[in-house]
C-alpha cells in the first residue's frame, strides 16, 4: 500500500510466460489506476467524435446545397468495394474485440492471433482504398499527381479535377463531392494506418507477456480505437457511396 | 483518492464518488463479454451492411438518406455497446462518449438551419417584399436618380 | 473571525531550510524539462505563458503607437494588419487560454483535491510540450512571412493571402490539442483522484470551475483542429469548401471558427471566475455566498455557452432566422453569468476584507467585468450589433473581458499563490502600485474605444479620419500606462525570487487544501495523504499559526 508513496502497488503475472505490472505511484489502487486511463481515453475518443464531425457537418451542408452533386458523386464511387471495405472493417472489429477478450481471459497466443488478423483487416482495407482512389485518378476526378497545383482562377480549371469523361459536367462544382471524398476518407485512412501501427505495439508488449487477466489496459483502449475507426466509417459508407 | 488510507491494514478501500475499490489486486470484476455475442454482433453487423446496400438500391426519395443513416445508427449502436463495452461501462464514460453525439448534434442543427431557412430569406425577401419596399444601397439610389 | 493576516510580514529571507520541495528536490536541466511532476510543469507553463503575454503586448504598443496618428504612424497599411494579427492570436491562443489552466490550474488542482499528481502526468507534459510546439510554429510563421488574417482566419481571405497561414495554422491546432489534453486530464483527475471524504460539493469553486472549462475544452476545440486543417488543405489542394470560386461557402467557415470560439471565450474566463470565487472567500475570511450556485452556473454556462456562437455572424450573410435564434439565446449567457457576479459581491459585503494585493486586483475584477458583460449583452442585441459590429466598441468590450477580466484575475491568481508556489513574499507595497496603474492605465486604453466605436470608427484599419483622434490619444496614452504597471509587476514579481522576504506557511489564512501542505509543497504534495471532514470555505477550522509561520 502506497501511502507514503515510497512502495507501489504490483499486480503478479498469473504466470510464468507473463510480466507483472506496477501501479504508477499517483494511484492508490489498480482499479483507481484503470478507470483513470479509461476515463481519459474516452475523453479523447469524444474529441475524434467531434474532430470528424466537423467534416460530417461539411458533408451535410453540401449535401442540402447541391443534392445533384451528392447524388452523381455517389453514383461514380463503386458501392460494391465500399461495401467489401465495410465488411472488412466490421470484421476485423470482431477479431479487435476477440483479442481484447484473449489478454481479459490471459490467452497470451489468442492474443497475438486476434491481433495479427486485425492488422491483416487494416492492410486489405487500404489496398483496397488504394484501388479505388486509384480509378478515381484515372477518370480525373481525383488527379493526385497535380493535388497540389492549384485552381486557375482565370480559366475556373481545377488542377486535380479533371473529369476527363464529363461524368460529373451537368451538374454544379461536380468537385466538391471528391473534394469532400478524399478528405474524409483521408483522413481516416490515417486512423487506420495509425490505429494499425499501435496494434502492432500492443502485439510487441503481448509478445513479451505484457497483458493478462491482472492488466490488460494497453489492449482495451487501442481496441476501443479501433472500434471508433470502424464507427466512422459505418457512417462515411451509405454517406459517400450510397447517395445516388 | 491519490490519498489513500491512512490505516494501512484496511488496505484498498478507494473513496470518492467514481472509484470503488474491491480491495483487490486483479480486475477481475470487469465484464468479460462471452464469444458467442461478439459472434451474434458479426453477424447482425454484416446483416445490416446488407440491408444498407439493399436499401439504397429502392427509391425512397429524399428517405434515402434517412434510412441510410438510421441503419448505421443502429450499427454503431451495436459497435458502441458491445464491441466496446459500453453497455458494462461505468456511468461517466457512457455520459461522456454520449455526450460527444450531442454536442455534435449542435453543431448540425444550427448550421444546417442556417443554410435551409437562407433559401426561406430569398423567397420571402424576392416575393413577399413589394420591389419598392426593397432595399437599395444608396449608391445606387443616386444612380438611379440621376 | 476577527484578526486577519498581515499584508507584509516582518520576517527576513533565510537561506532555505533543509526541508526538501518540489522546487529544490532535484536539480539539472531534465529534472524540470522530462518532469511529470504537475507543479514543475505548472510553472514551465507559467514562464510560456508569460513569455507570451509579453510578447502579444508588445504588438499590442506597437498597434496602439501606429494609431497615434490619423494616417497612422508607424507602418504601412500592410504590414499594420500582420501587427494586429499578431497580437491577437498571440494573445488568444497562446496566453489567454492556456495561462491559467496550464500555470495556476496544473500547480493547483491536485493540490486542492488532496491528490499526488494529475491523473494522467505524462499527459500533462505532452501538453506542454505541444503548446511549446504550437509557439515554434506561430514563431516560424512570423519569419515565413507573417500572417495578416486576423486572428479570426476568416475564409476567404485566409485562403486567398499568400502569408504564412499554414504555418500558423498548424500551430493553432497544436495548441487546441495541448488544451485539450489539459482539460481531459483535470477531468480526469476530479473525477477518480479526490481526497477521502472530498464530496462533489466540498470541493474549491476554483476547481469547479477549471472543471466546467474542461469539458468546454475537449468538447469544442476539436472543431478547431478540423477547421484550421480544413484552412490548410484549402490552401494546400483547393478542395473548395470555403472557397466561394469552387462553390464553397465561407459563411460555413464562420459556423465552424465560433462553435469553438465563442465556447472559447468560456474557456478563457470561467477559470478567471473560479480565481475570483476563490479570492474573494479567502480575503473576506468568509464561506462563499450561494456557493452550489456558483458551482451550477458555471455547468450552465459551459452548456450555454454552445448555442449562441452565431452572435458573431450577424453580418455575415446568415440566414435571418437563425440569427434571431441566436440573439435570443445569447441573452439567457447573461442569467448564470449575473448571478456569479452577485454572489461574489455578497460575499464580500461584511467580509473581514483585507486589502491585500491579490484582492485589489479581484476587485478590479468585478468592476471592469461587470462592464464587459454588460457590453456583451448589448451586442448580443441584433439590431444594435448591425450597427456596433466590426467596430471599436467590439474590441472594446472584448478587452474588458479577456483583458481586464481575465487577465487581470490571472494576476490576481498569481499574486494569491505565488508565496505557496515559491515560498517568498513579493513587495506588497510595489503590488498595490501596480494594481491601481493597470487600472487606470487599462480604463484610460479601453473606455474611449466604446465611444469612438458607437460612434463607427471600424475595428483592424490603420487609418482613421481625424474626428477620431482624440480617442486614440487617450487610448494609447492609457495603452503606455498600462503597459509600465505591467512592467512594475513583473518587476517585483521577478525581484521577489531573489531578495523577497519568506512568505507564511499559510500567507491569506486558506481553508481549502492547498493551504493544508508545507510551503513550497513536497514533491508529492502532502506528507500525509489528507482526508476531509469539513465543509469548503469553513473558516472556523483555520489554525491561525500557520499565517505566523514562515515557509520552510
Ligand atoms: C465573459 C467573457 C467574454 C469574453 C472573453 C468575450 C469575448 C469576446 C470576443 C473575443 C469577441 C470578439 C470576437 C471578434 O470578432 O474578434 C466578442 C464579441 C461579442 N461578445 Fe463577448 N465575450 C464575453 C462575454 C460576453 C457576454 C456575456 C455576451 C452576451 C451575453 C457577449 C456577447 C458578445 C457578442 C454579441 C459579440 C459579437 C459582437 C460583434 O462582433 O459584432 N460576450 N466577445
Ligand atoms: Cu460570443
Amino acid at each position: 500500500m502506497s501511502h507514503d508513496g515510497h512502495h507501489s502497488v504490483v499486480i503478479p503475472a498469473p504466470g510464468p510466460e507473463f510480466q507483472s505490472h506496477t501501479v504508477a505511484h499517483h494511484f492508490d489502487t489498480p482499479v483507481q489506476e484503470f478507470q483513470s486511463a479509461k476515463l481519459g481515453f474516452w475523453l479523447f475518443l469524444a474529441t475524434e467524435i467531434l474532430l470528424f464531425g466537423g467534416l460530417f457537418a461539411a458533408y451535410f451542408y453540401y449535401h442540402q446545397m447541391y443534392h445533384e452533386t451528392f447524388h452523381l458523386g455517389g453514383q461514380q464511387l463503386d458501392w460494391w468495394l465500399g461495401a467489401l471495405n465495410t465488411s472488412v472493417l466490421l470484421l476485423s472489429s470482431w477479431t479487435m474485440a476477440m483479442g481484447v477478450r484473449s489478454a481479459q481471459t490471459s490467452q497470451k497466443g489468442k492474443l497475438l492471433m486476434y491481433c495479427g488478423l486485425t492488422v491483416l483487416g487494416a492492410v486489405i482495407f487500404l489496398v483496397i482504398k488504394f484501388f479505388e482512389y486509384k480509378a478515381k485518378n484515372e477518370h480525373g476526378l481525383i488527379e493526385f499527381a497535380h493535388l497540389f497545383d492549384g485552381y486557375n482562377g482565370a480559366t475556373g480549371q481545377l488542377s486535380w479535377f479533371t473529369d476527363h469523361d464529363g461524368v460529373m459536367a451537368g451538374v454544379p462544382h461536380g468537385h466538391l463531392f471528391f473534394a469532400i471524398y478524399l478528405t474524409m476518407t483521408a483522413i481516416h485512412g490515417l486512423h487506420v494506418i495509425i490505429g494499425a501501427g499501435l496494434i502492432v505495439w500492443i502485439m510487441k508488449g503481448a509478445a513479451k507477456g505484457r497483458f493478462h487477466a491482472g492488466y490488460y489496459l494497453p489492449v482495451d483502449l487501442v481496441g476501443l480505437y479501433w472500434h471508433l475507426v470502424d464507427l466512422i466509417w459505418i457512417f462515411l459508407f451509405p454517406l459517400l457511396y450510397l447517395v445516388s | 483518492m491519490s490519498a489513500s488510507n491512512d490505516n494501512a491494514g484496511h488496505g484498498h478501500t478507494a473513496s470518492g464518488h467514481d472509484a470503488h475499490g474491491h480491495g483487490e489486486l486483479q480486475m477481475g470484476h470487469h465484464h468479460v463479454s462471452s464469444s458467442a455475442m461478439f459472434l451474434n454482433v458479426l453477424i447482425a453487423l454484416l446483416i445490416l451492411t446488407a440491408i444498407t446496400v439493399g436499401a439504397s438500391r429502392i427509391d425512397f426519395g429524399s428517405a434515402n438518406l434517412l434510412i441510410a443513416m438510421a441503419i448505421a445508427s443502429v450499427k454503431a449502436s451495436l459497435v458502441i455497446a458491445f464491441f466496446m463495452h459500453v453497455k458494462w461501462d461505468t456511468a461517466i464514460n457512457k455520459i461522456v462518449f454520449l455526450s460527444s453525439f450531442l454536442f455534435l448534434s449542435l453543431l448540425f442543427i444550427f448550421t444546417l438551419a442556417d443554410q435551409a431557412t437562407r433559401r426561406m430569406d430569398d423567397q420571402a425577401l424576392t416575393t413577399k417584399t413589394p420591389v419598392d419596399k426593397q432595399w437599395v444601397h444608396p449608391s445606387t439610389l443616386a444612380e438611379q436618380k440621376q | 473571525m476577527t484578526t486577519n493576516v498581515p499584508a507584509v510580514d516582518t520576517h527576513v529571507a533565510e537561506p532555505t531550510s533543509g526541508r526538501k520541495n518540489f522546487l529544490n528536490c532535484s536539480s539539472g536541466f531534465m529534472s524540470w524539462a522530462g518532469t511529470l511532476d504537475h507543479k514543475r510543469i505548472g510553472l514551465m507553463y507559467l514562464v510560456g505563458v508569460s513569455i507570451a503575454f509579453l510578447c502579444g503586448g508588445l504588438f499590442a504598443l506597437l498597434v496602439r503607437l501606429h494609431l497615434w496618428s490619423p494616417e497612422g504612424a508607424l507602418f504601412a497599411n500592410a504590414d499594420y494588419n500582420q501587427i494586429f494579427t499578431l497580437h491577437g492570436a498571440f494573445m488568444v491562443f497562446l496566453f489567454v487560454i492556456p495561462a491559467i489552466p496550464g500555470s495556476l490550474g496544473n500547480m493547483v488542482l491536485p493540490l486542492m483535491l488532496g491528490a499526488k499528481d494529475v491523473a494522467l502526468p505524462r499527459l500533462n507534459l505532452l501538453s506542454f510540450y505541444l503548446w511549446c510546439s504550437g509557439a515554434v510554429m506561430a514563431t516560424l510563421a512570423i519569419i515565413l512571412g507573417g500572417f495578416d488574417t486576423g486572428w479570426t482566419f476568416y475564409a476567404p481571405y485566409s485562403i486567398y493571402t499568400d502569408k504564412a497561414v499554414v504555418s500558423i495554422g498548424l500551430g493553432i491546432f497544436l495548441l487546441g490539442f495541448s488544451s485539450i489534453f489539459t482539460g481531459l486530464n483535470f477531468i480526469v483527475t476530479v473525477h477518480k483522484l479526490r481526497a477521502p471524504g472530498l464530496t462533489w460539493f466540498r470541493m474549491p469553486l476554483f476547481v469547479w470551475a477549471l472543471y466546467a472549462t474542461s469539458i468546454l475544452q475537449v468538447l469544442a476545440t476539436p472543431v478547431l483542429g478540423i477547421t484550421v486543417l480544413l484552412v490548410a488543405f484549402e490552401r494546400l489542394y483547393n478542395i473548395g469548401i470555403f472557397d466561394p470560386r469552387l462553390g464553397g461557402d465561407p459563411v460555413l467557415f464562420e459556423h465552424f471558427f465560433w462553435f469553438y470560439s465563442h465556447p472559447a471565450v468560456y474557456i478563457m474566463v470561467l477559470p478567471a471566475f473560479g480565481i475570483v470565487s476563490e479570492l474573494v472567500s479567502v480575503h473576506s475570511r468568509k464561506p462563499l455566498f450561494g456557493y452550489k450556485l456558483i458551482a451550477f452556473s458555471s455547468l450552465a454556462i459551459a452548456i450555454i455557452s454552445f448555442l449562441v456562437w452565431g452572435h458573431h455572424m450577424f453580418t455575415s450573410g446568415q440566414s435571418t432566422y437563425a440569427m434571431f435564434a441566436f440573439s435570443f439565446l445569447t441573452f439567457f449567457v447573461a442569467i448564470p453569468t449575473a448571478i456569479k457576479e452577485f454572489s461574489w459581491v455578497a460575499t464580500i459585503w461584511k467580509g473581514s476584507i483585507a486589502l491585500n494585493s491579490p484582492m485589489l486586483y479581484t476587485l478590479a475584477f468585478l468592476i471592469i467585468f461587470a462592464i464587459g458583460g454588460l457590453t456583451g449583452v448589448i451586442l448580443g442585441a441584433l439590431n444594435v450589433d448591425i450597427h456596433l459590429h466590426d467596430t471599436y466598441f467590439v474590441v472594446a468590450h472584448f478587452h474588458y473581458v479577456m483583458m481586464g477580466s481575465i487577465a487581470l484575475a490571472f494576476f490576481a491568481g498569481l499574486h494569491h499563490w505565488w508565496p505557496k508556489m515559491f515560498g517568498v513574499m513579493y513587495n506588497e507595497t510595489l503590488a498595490k502600485i501596480a494594481c491601481g496603474i493597470i487600472f487606470i492605465g487599462f480604463n484610460t486604453t479601453f473606455l474611449p474605444q466604446f465611444i469612438m466605436g458607437s460612434r463607427g470608427m471600424p475595428r483592424r484599419y490603420a487609418t482613421y479620419v481625424p474626428e477620431y483622434a482624440p480617442y486614440h490619444h487617450a487610448s494609447t496614452i492609457g495603452a503606455v500606462i498600462l503597459g509600465l504597471g505591467i512592467a512594475l509587476m513583473v518587476y517585483y514579481l521577478v525581484a521577489s525570487l531573489f531578495s523577497g522576504k519568506r512568505a507564511m506557511q499559510n500567507q491569506w489564512g486558506g481553508v481549502t487544501l492547498d493551504w493544508h501542505t508545507p510551503t513550497p509543497p513536497p514533491l508529492e504534495n502532502f506528507d500525509h495523504s489528507p482526508s476531509v471532514t469539513t465543509e469548503v470555505y469553513d473558516y472556523s477550522v483555520l489554525d491561525l499559526e500557520t499565517t505566523r509561520t514562515p515557509a520552510s
